[in-house]
């Protein structure tokens, strides 16, 4: 019964980590991935003596930092809200809309802020000219793609994370809320001092995870939004892998950076890891 | 007990900003709606907000009359169901045997498995992996690498895990074998489960684009994602080049066109995601209190 299991993660995730190797090699079609030379280290010192990948590893970390910091309260204060609630219907209709867009893909996210924000008659650069008198570019300048950026994972993804956070105030024995209310704790109290300690754990952990995807900003958002004009910011691991590994036939030179990019964001998320553990909320 | 006036101010703090961001999920895509079915002055006027002005449905027949747009409907709808029974079915194997006590060599297969979620051989080598298989242009090249997310199946393992012991115990004495056992018993229990995780993969399939873009280069083999993707930059390049000269003609804008591709994507999800909205949130939070 387990032997295709076995076999699948064998091929799929097993031999493509042994395909790693390519990064120390000189790849080439004749010899296929086993028997191309090996250059040690190479690639590695070429990608990190010229300024592109440095440039797009230096991106990649800032965008997903930005986005991971900006974006990390948000289902909390979400889920703390909705957990405040008593009307059934209200909070279920609420949470039908807020789970919504976490189902659409980036294909549709983006093809959406661009109708909404193009400049020659997106309903925002409307208001936008109505206020200022002229129009703005919104994703053709830098601050303004970030905002858009960050925006749009929230808007998406804001939601449906709550989940997670509302499954652990369910946890959350009722008899405290009870007791502090007769100790005389006003709303905001109680939320500092019952609902926001009960969440701690599962704050902890999200965090160790998200910190794990450090590394990888997701292609298609990125892919999605990006163009020539902003690229100095939007460009980064996997768009370039894409683009210039794939598409350009790079394969070892981008396997390095790939490489890097994986033991990166595996350091990352046992170092988190570690210190969870410190204050007793370790994920293993 | 009487709420106070402070509690009063408080509770309807929270009933406004929780009505604020509902609407901000449903409202970009009422726009969108309506932009695909108004007509091209009022769009081109900037008249269109929430409901559609002068109705037409102009970018619709325009679609689905001049592009490939329902060959690509029918791809993701194939890639979707076939892609959705590989998963489950790969996913139940997996999750099953994972959570049997005398399953030898269990925690070394379950360490093995959870390795792969926190790290992987990159992009470059899983590619040349599926083109040493030769699966480029197949859609087994899709199906493939994602056969069983990690962390569905822990989903699923942990679920099964809880259906108590003494129904195994009375199926075993009734003469129940593995197979049977799993299929009869296991599976009906978990339907909450398995309900939420095709749900998922249903979904990932059907908006599944940078495998597409990867591995399969004809185009009539392309998905509605993809397809859709390319009009959207198409439609910019051409806004961008050359007026709206073409499509004016047409009494369509790029806009218009982009946003009824864009409905196009998404009607089947709003089908699909109140039938299943119920089991999701319960199939999540069993994922989310293992943790």
């Amino acid at each position: 019964m387990f032997v295709p299991i076995i076999a699948f993660f064998v091929i799929f995730k097993y031999v493509p980590m042994g395909g790693a190797v390519i990064a120390f090699k000189k790849y080439n079609m004749m010899d296929g991935i086993l028997h191309s030379p090996w250059v040690g280290f190479d690639n590695f010192r070429l990608l990190f003596s010229t300024p592109t990948p440095i440039q797009i590893i230096r991106n990649t970390l800032m965008l997903s930092l930005l986005s991971i910091v900006i974006g990390f309260p948000f289902p909390i204060i979400l889920a703390i809200l909705l957990n405040e609630v008593r009307r059934m219907w209200f909070k279920r209709m609420v949470q039908t809309l807020v789970y919504l867009p976490h189902f659409f893909s980036w294909i549709i996210v983006s093809g959406m802020i661009v109708t909404i924000f193009s400049q020659q008659n997106g309903i925002v650069s409307g208001w936008w000219e109505s206020i200022t008198g002229h129009t703005y570019p919104f994703l053709y300048r830098e601050g303004s793609w970030l905002a858009i950026f960050v925006g749009s994972g929230i808007w998406k993804e804001a939601g449906f994370s709550a989940i997670i956070y509302l499954a652990a105030l369910t946890s959350i024995d009722p008899a405290l809320y009870e007791a502090a209310s007769i100790d005389g704790a006003s709303k905001w109290k109680q939320i500092r001092h019952v609902t926001l300690p009960g969440l701690q754990v599962t704050i902890v952990l999200m965090l160790i995870l998200s910190m794990g995807r450090v590394m990888e900003v997701g292609f298609d958002q990125i892919y999605m939004l990006q163009n020539s004009t902003v690229s100095d910011v939007s460009e980064v691991i996997s768009t370039y892998i894409y683009k210039v590994g794939l598409m350009g036939s790079q394969f070892s030179l981008t396997a390095a950076i790939g490489l890097f990019e994986s033991l990166v964001g595996f350091v990352l998320v046992l170092i988190t890891n570690a210190i969870a553990r410190r204050f007793g909320h370790g994920l293993w | 007990m009487k709420p106070s006036m402070g509690e009063r101010v408080y509770l309807v703090g929270v009933y406004s900003v929780l009505t604020i961001v509902g609407l901000l999920c449903l409202l970009p895509l009422m726009h969108i709606a309506s932009i695909s079915t108004s007509s091209l002055q009022a769009v081109s006027a900037g008249r269109v907000t929430l409901f559609p002005v002068e109705m037409t449905f102009a970018a619709y027949t325009q679609l689905f009359e001049n592009s490939p747009v329902v060959s690509a409907f029918n791809n993701s709808v194939a890639i979707t169901l076939v892609g959705v029974v590989l998963s489950m079915g790969f996913t139940i194997l997996a999750a099953y045997p994972l959570t049997r006590a005398y399953f030898l060599g269990r925690r070394l297969f379950m360490m093995g498995i959870v390795f792969t979620m926190l790290f992987n051989g990159g992009l470059i080598p899983t590619y040349l992996t599926i083109r040493n298989l030769e699966l480029i242009n197949t859609y087994w090249a899709l199906w493939l690498p994602g056969l069983v997310s990690v962390f569905n199946m822990l989903v699923l393992r942990t679920f099964i895990e809880n259906i108590p012991g003494e129904i195994d115990e009375a199926s075993r004495m009734d003469g129940c074998g593995e197979w049977r056992y799993l299929l009869q018993v296991v599976l009906p229990l978990s339907m909450p489960v398995i309900a939420t995780l095709a749900l998922f993969y249903g979904v990932g399939y059907w908006n599944s684009f940078f495998s597409v873009l990867m591995y399969i280069n004809e185009p009539d083999k392309y998905n509605i994602a993809v397809l859709v993707q390319q009009l959207i930059q198409s439609q910019m390049m051409l806004a961008q080049m050359n007026g709206l000269e073409s499509s004016e003609q047409l009494n369509l804008s790029p806009d218009m066109v982009n946003s009824a591709a864009i409905i196009i994507m998404v009607l089947p999800l709003l089908f699909v995601y109140p039938l299943l909205q119920k089991y999701f949130v319960r199939g999540v939070m069993i994922g989310a209190v293992k943790g």
